[in-house]
């Protein structure tokens, strides 16, 4: 079951990768072995991994990080610039920007990881039963994800967070829906190109049923596309998110989000304050850049084809 | 070519009945009485059982749903898209009075887009992995990450405290009053166009890239043509094509993205009023004005595909 063609050798990963009954000890030297590479082969991605680790390992600990409770006011420091108490200055009612900063890593996180699992993973297997199956399946499916494509994403996120009502939850089902036809059109036409390959043919000639096909064969060669695809979508869906915290159909408010800080600021009156405006636009930033090139590294060591590529 | 085009524009038909549905769908299972958002919630209260159930019938929301629907799709084939909660005004009236300045808008976004991405990736794609290749790339990595309604407020910011500048807000038309116009939707024409550039410098250079390793273009060197005509005349038209496609698509995202950069902005156009809509939870506005941008997404798709037909003749002969 080797991969013969050379245009897949790249992105497939080895063999054994395909076998389960890999010793975990392999598995971890493996992996370390997989990092070297990385690092040494795209040393800029390796360092905004490290940032999105940071950023991962701040939303965790949001709790101990921040300075101050996020949602506490006081009216003694409100709209204050930033100062030594408050490195990130207050806000209109003296909440602590830097705190609710930190803790909007949270909320922006856990919808952008929530989105592009459920998304992401729901339209990446249907791709792979397009692809697989093909037929009429296949062709109600692609008018299916074509409807889901005729409306500009966050439109259709917004109109389905509305319907479904404020909260994580919805806000995370309203980004996933629209992350659905990316990983179908992407996966799907992996699959299709994997399915004329000479290790499936031998695979199905040896008796192989249509279930281990799809997910001893086939599956396992869609993992490279699959995290590039995900990571991209992880920035995606950050700015998604926070566009529908700043448009006011976000996670409701008081919840600390990028999107629901900035949207206070621009409420706050006709000037909003700089240091306001400034700090959650470049946490969304620093955070979706960060993102962007792992997911740019990730693809560059698996599929060395699409090196500079959209 | 004739035949391509008329099932593409079957298919979009299709398409436009499928995204009414949708649309219609979500707008009615919005949580929340629509008379609570008209009324408030106090004034709710106070209304009577017949009251409510007058006013239920009279926004013809008591009828069936399949019969809401139909009146609703009939009114729009008559241009009819009904009326605001709060504001005497037409939605109609409304979308031809703030159209215009989003579409400004959009165009101008598309073309500054272009103006920057060709260029940009014309001289990354020439001398792949140079200082300048490395430094577009980051550049358009980091616009790709910047979200556009956030640099909008840093940009009005900026100009008010540096130059206790402001772009009007209330504007006139593009012929009436071009200079009031044009301040108005400059800005956020170029923050979403540096946006479009990003992935239009992207896609462009990988499709130069591509482009530049055919025999044809080997061919013209070989004849001796002078390099600069070989990527104008033979290179760049080539690797256009899939540009024109993505310009497409980002010009559907970019009527989009005007909902929160016109916000930022607080430019008068659709996107301000889709805001409105949704923060006034106006039900038959944000109906009208989503489908109407699902509408406008679909026509544009078509019109992209058409014109890449026309262009490329591998496509409509498949």
């Amino acid at each position: 079951m080797t991969v013969t063609s050379p245009e897949l050798e790249s992105s497939a990963p080895r063999p054994q990768a395909a076998s389960g009954s890999l010793r975990p000890a392999a598995g971890w030297s493996r992996a370390a072995r997989a990092l070297r590479i990385f690092v040494r082969r795209s040393p800029m991605s390796a360092l905004w991994g490290l940032v999105a680790v940071a950023v991962i390992a701040i939303a965790i600990a949001a709790p101990a990080i921040a300075p101050y409770d996020p949602l506490k006011s006081n009216f003694r420091v409100m709209t204050k610039p930033p100062s030594i108490e408050h490195s990130f200055g207050t806000d209109q009612i003296g909440r602590d920007t830097l705190s609710r900063v930190v803790w909007g890593s949270r909320a922006s996180l856990m919808v952008a990881f929530g989105a592009v699992l459920l998304g992401t993973t729901l339209g990446a297997l249907w791709g792979l039963a397009c692809g697989f199956f093909g037929g009429r399946f296949d062709i109600a499916s692609q008018r299916a994800i074509e409807f889901m494509q005729s409306f500009p994403d966050l439109v259709l996120a917004m109109a389905i967070a509305m319907a479904l009502g404020a909260g994580t939850g919805t806000v995370i089902v309203a980004i996933a829906i629209t992350r659905i036809p990316f990983g179908g059109r992407v996966i799907r036409a992996v699959v299709l190109s994997l399915k004329e390959m000479p290790f499936v043919e031998a695979a199905r000639g040896l008796g192989a049923s249509n279930r281990r096909l799809m997910f001893r064969h086939i599956l396992p060669q869609c993992v490279a596309p699959f995290l590039i695809l995900a990571t991209t979508h992880l920035g995606v869906s950050i700015i998604i998110e926070a566009s529908l915290g700043f448009l006011g159909v976000g996670i409701p408010p008081p919840t600390p989000t990028w999107g629901n800080m900035l949207a206070d600021a621009l409420n706050s009156g006709l000037v909003p304050p700089w240091w306001l405006v400034l700090f959650p636009g470049v946490a969304i930033t620093v955070t979706v850049l960060a993102f962007n090139l792992l997911g740019d590294g990730i693809r560059d060591l698996l599929d060395p084809r699409l090196r500079g590529a959209v | 070519m004739f035949s391509y085009v008329l099932r593409r524009l079957l298919l979009g038909a299709l398409t436009v009945v499928g995204v009414s549905i949708v649309v219609f769908v979500l707008m009615r299972v919005l949580p929340g009485d629509p008379l609570v958002a008209i009324f408030g919630p106090e004034g709710f209260t106070k209304l009577s059982e017949a009251e409510r159930a007058h006013y239920m019938a009279e926004l013809g929301l008591s009828d069936p749903l399949w019969l809401q629907y139909a009146s609703w799709v009939q009114e729009i084939a008559r241009g009819n898209f009904g009326h605001s909660f709060f504001r005497s005004e037409s939605v109609a009236e409304m979308i031809l009075r703030r159209g215009p300045l989003t579409a400004q808008i959009a165009f101008l976004s598309v073309a500054l887009s272009w103006i920057v991405g060709i260029p940009v990736a014309i001289i990354s794609a020439l001398r792949p992995n140079s200082l300048g290749d490395n430094v577009a790339r980051f550049v358009s990595i980091l616009f790709l990450a910047v979200p556009g309604f956030w640099l909008g407020m840093l940009i009005v910011l900026t100009l008010l405290f540096a130059f206790g500048y402001r772009a009007p807000l209330t504007g006139a038309s593009l012929l009436s009053d071009p200079w009031t116009t044009l301040q108005m939707i400059v800005g956020p024409a170029a923050v979403l166009g540096f946006g479009q550039a990003a992935y239009i410098a992207r896609m462009a250079r990988s499709s130069m890239l591509e482009v530049v390793r055919e025999d044809y273009v080997r061919t013209a060197r070989a004849k001796g043509l002078p390099n600069r005509l070989v990527i104008a005349l033979h290179a760049l038209p080539n690797a256009l094509l899939p540009v024109i496609t993505l310009s497409g698509v980002l010009l559907g995202f970019v009527l989009a993205g005007s909902i929160p950069v016109e916000r930022a902005f607080g430019t008068p156009g659709l996107g301000n009023a889709m805001f409105t809509a949704v923060s006034e939870r106006d039900v038959f506005v944000m109906q009208n004005l989503v489908f109407l941008y699902a509408v406008v997404f679909v026509l544009l798709n078509l019109l992209v595909d058409i014109i890449i037909a026309w262009l490329d003749p591998r496509i409509r002969l498949r």
